[in-house]
């Protein structure tokens, strides 16, 4: 019997647990979406610490018409699927009044198809594949521009600066890699470069050699990748072992970008150029204070990847604050009278060409010089001078 | 009697659980435990009666998600269409399989499985005309609610486990066993072993496409990554089948539901009471709980329950 008492009471302390364990203080709830496991968790990683920071920041302001800011941050392990019946945990179990975050495009796109159904307004920060504000979708908006305009910038520092004849482009196969390569190629025709090779990759390739052999008897001008962390590292590392050395290596944004680029390439990351679309000397308010703070507390640097769910966080305090009630249909028409300064720029949704709700941002060039991440382009802006002609032998100490 | 009596009272449950658990969150679980319950009971066919262990059966999964979700994007026409179609194109697609896997037999055959299903995900990533590659498909769902997927869900899993039951009942299922147990020897008792080797693949990848059929539907959100996954269909459907009890017909069943609840509650931090970091650890856990269950519960939770009894609850020791 004894036994039978023990298995008895642990039973109903943990019941306990469950049902008043965490007892409801007045707080509006935010659910957000993020890879915190998986591949992409270090996007997920950098996302969640300013989020956090954000949020301590809003509730030592008096939070929300003084209420707490409550995010409730759920893991979507880079998987759509998982991505989808969070959002639906969101929206039924936690009851949040809107969803943020939204890492990769792939799970962006199904949160936001949930989203929309359950008409949950959803603000996505990152999640770039044109479609997610091209399907009409109206409860949902985008803080971060589509990844076809990503390579805006580059696309001006290509004509002016580095004149290349021809291009070779690698992607990973995922919906942010195959919808950035596909708008790349067309600026590429655009602009009258050949499009020597247009390649996708599995994700979690380790193995580049093959298609960078390849991409060496090509020859090319320009190589441009669309890449994850480990992925853009592996096939700079690759590169500097195969010799390969065009006018440029060109990243897409997201992996390129990272602390963990530096980390885990070393000398190949060097001189590397990326898109970007945020840099700390930006004339934002609060930007260069945000990035100090960020690697004070965090010991570690933040790029754009931060900065947008910094400025995400405090987008959404703003829309909650202006929201007449904390109903979807408020919180919609809130979102959509946006017009705010942040960190990572102004923010306001407007539809134009086949865009809804889609803030429009200007795009930038980093390269990475001595280890730092500088931003080069536009040159009015630029904190350190283009490096080029590279000669990438020497760069790379052979 | 007993045992007819505590079905009976399952299938009440069954049938009123949704009634009085309305969260839809709970909800969704359950709908994807008996989803996985069909997969199991069709993988459990294949590999546990007729000892073909197959490590590709998200091919026949993401064959039957695609029918699916093609049938919206190319022809227009509903989804609920692929709930009938998405088992038959996976049988066709089962029949090549067969026709060319059963040439080879243990993990040779398990080998060419493997590579089928990782051959139709490259399939489904590179043939963009068809199935927009990554970008993926995405319906709107039918419904709004729960409940009628809850319903199509069991009632599917119901089907799935019936028709089984059947089959091995019936002669085939003693032929399918004797293949497992000894294929020389059933072909020298004149039993056809290539013939019912394939009819035992027919069978479970027709219900396995159904269940992608299903997902489509329900999930209304496919890409090549997602249905035709190595790690998350495939070796889930084995999990489902070694942890419940392989060559038991409610084996699956349960393994499905100790798999997803598993899966949730690490995935979920134990419902956000643990810290972040165990959310990291469920690979480690499913491994160690494979381990586990290979050395101790051979059988697994259904096949060895006698064996559970006695060991972990201590009760039935008298009767055994």
């Amino acid at each position: 019997m004894r036994r039978h008492k023990v298995v008895l009471l642990s039973i109903i302390c943990i019941m306990g647990i469950i049902l008043f364990g965490v007892s409801p203080a007045a707080a509006v709830k935010v659910g957000i979406v993020l890879p915190l496991t998986g591949a992409e968790a270090k996007f997920g990683e950098i996302e969640k610490n300013s989020f956090v920071m954000a949020v301590e920041e809003i509730n030592k302001k008096g939070g929300i018409k003084g209420e707490k800011l409550e995010l409730i941050i759920e893991d979507d392990t880079g998987r759509p699927e998982v991505g989808r019946s969070v959002a639906e945990k969101l929206i039924n179990k936690d009851k949040v009044v809107m969803l943020g975050g939204g890492y990769s495009s792939s799970c962006t796109f199904a949160v936001a198809g949930v989203a929309q159904q359950n008409r949950m307004p959803f603000l996505v920060n990152t999640g770039s594949a044109d479609k997610i504000t091209t399907s009409g979708w109206d409860y949902v908006f985008r803080l971060n521009p589509p990844v076809s305009e990503y390579a805006g910038a580059i696309e001006s520092l290509l004509s002016q600066v580095i004149k290349p004849k021809t291009v070779v482009i690698l992607h990973e196969n995922s919906l942010f890699g195959t919808s950035g390569a596909k708008s790349f190629e067309e600026t590429c025709q655009r602009l009258g470069f050949q499009v020597l090779l247009k390649q996708g990759y599995e994700a979690g390739g380790i193995d580049f050699k093959p298609v960078l052999i390849r991409v060496k008897q090509l020859n090319p001008d320009i190589v441009y990748m669309i890449s994850y962390i480990m992925d853009a590292s592996l096939l700079m590392k690759q590169a500097k072992e195969l010799k390969l050395t065009p006018k440029m290596f060109i990243g897409g944004a997201a992996g390129f970008t990272m602390p963990e680029f530096k980390k885990n390439a070393g000398i190949a990351s060097e001189k590397v150029i990326s898109a970007t679309l945020w840099h700390e000397v930006l004339r934002y308010p609060g930007a260069m204070d945000y990035y100090k703070r960020y690697v004070a507390r965090f010991k570690s640097e933040t790029e754009y990847h931060g900065a947008e769910a910094y400025a995400a966080a405090y987008v959404i305090a703003d829309v909650l604050k202006r929201a007449k009630s904390y109903s979807s249909a408020d919180i919609k028409q809130a979102l959509s009278e946006t017009n705010m300064m942040t960190v990572f720029g102004p923010v306001k949704f407007i539809s134009y060409d086949k865009f809804k709700n889609q803030n429009k941002l200007p795009t930038y060039v980093v390269q990475w010089i001595n280890g730092k991440l500088e931003l080069v382009w536009p040159a009015n802006l630029a904190t350190k001078k283009f490096v080029y002609p590279v000669n990438w032998l020497t760069t790379w100490k052979y | 009697m007993g045992k007819n009596l505590a079905y009976i009272i399952l299938g009440v449950i069954a049938v009123v659980f949704p009634l009085v658990v309305t969260s839809d969150y709970y909800l969704h679980l359950v709908i994807i435990a008996l989803m996985w319950v069909i997969i199991g009971s069709a993988w459990n066919l294949l590999a546990g009666y007729t000892g073909q262990v197959s490590f590709g059966h998200a091919m026949f999964f993401g064959i039957g998600a695609y029918t699916a979700g093609i049938f919206v994007t190319k022809l227009e026409i509903s989804a609920w269409w692929g709930m009938a179609f998405g088992g038959v194109v996976a049988m066709l697609i089962g029949l090549f399989v067969g026709w060319v896997c059963f040439r080879l037999r243990g993990p040779y055959f398990a080998l060419a499985t493997l590579a089928g299903g990782e051959i139709f995900r490259l399939i489904a990533t590179n043939w963009e005309e068809l199935t927009d590659g990554m970008v993926g498909i995405l319906i709107i769902q039918t419904f709004t609610s729960k409940l009628p997927y809850y319903y199509i869900a069991l009632a599917l899993a119901f089907l799935s486990i019936y028709v089984i039951h059947l089959v091995m009942k019936s002669k085939w299922g003693y032929y399918f066993v004797s293949i497992r147990e000894d294929q020389d020897a059933a072909e020298s008792l004149g039993i056809n072993t290539t013939l019912y080797k394939n009819i035992s693949l027919l069978i479970s990848s027709f219900f396995t496409g159904m269940a992608g059929a299903f997902y489509m539907n329900y999930m209304a959100f496919i890409d090549p990554h997602v249905v035709f996954s190595l790690h998350y269909i495939s070796i889930m459907a084995i999990l489902v089948g070694i942890v419940g009890g392989v060559a038991t017909i409610m084996g699956p069943a349960v393994g499905a539901f100790i798999m997803v609840g598993l899966q949730e509650t690490f995935r979920s931090a134990f419902f956000g009471l643990a810290p972040a970091w165990t959310s990291e650890a469920h690979a480690l856990v499913f491994g160690l709980l494979v381990i586990f269950v290979i050395l101790f519960l051979p059988n697994g939770v259904v096949g060895d329950w006698q064996k559970i009894r006695r060991n972990v609850f201590r009760i039935g020791t008298s009767s055994s």
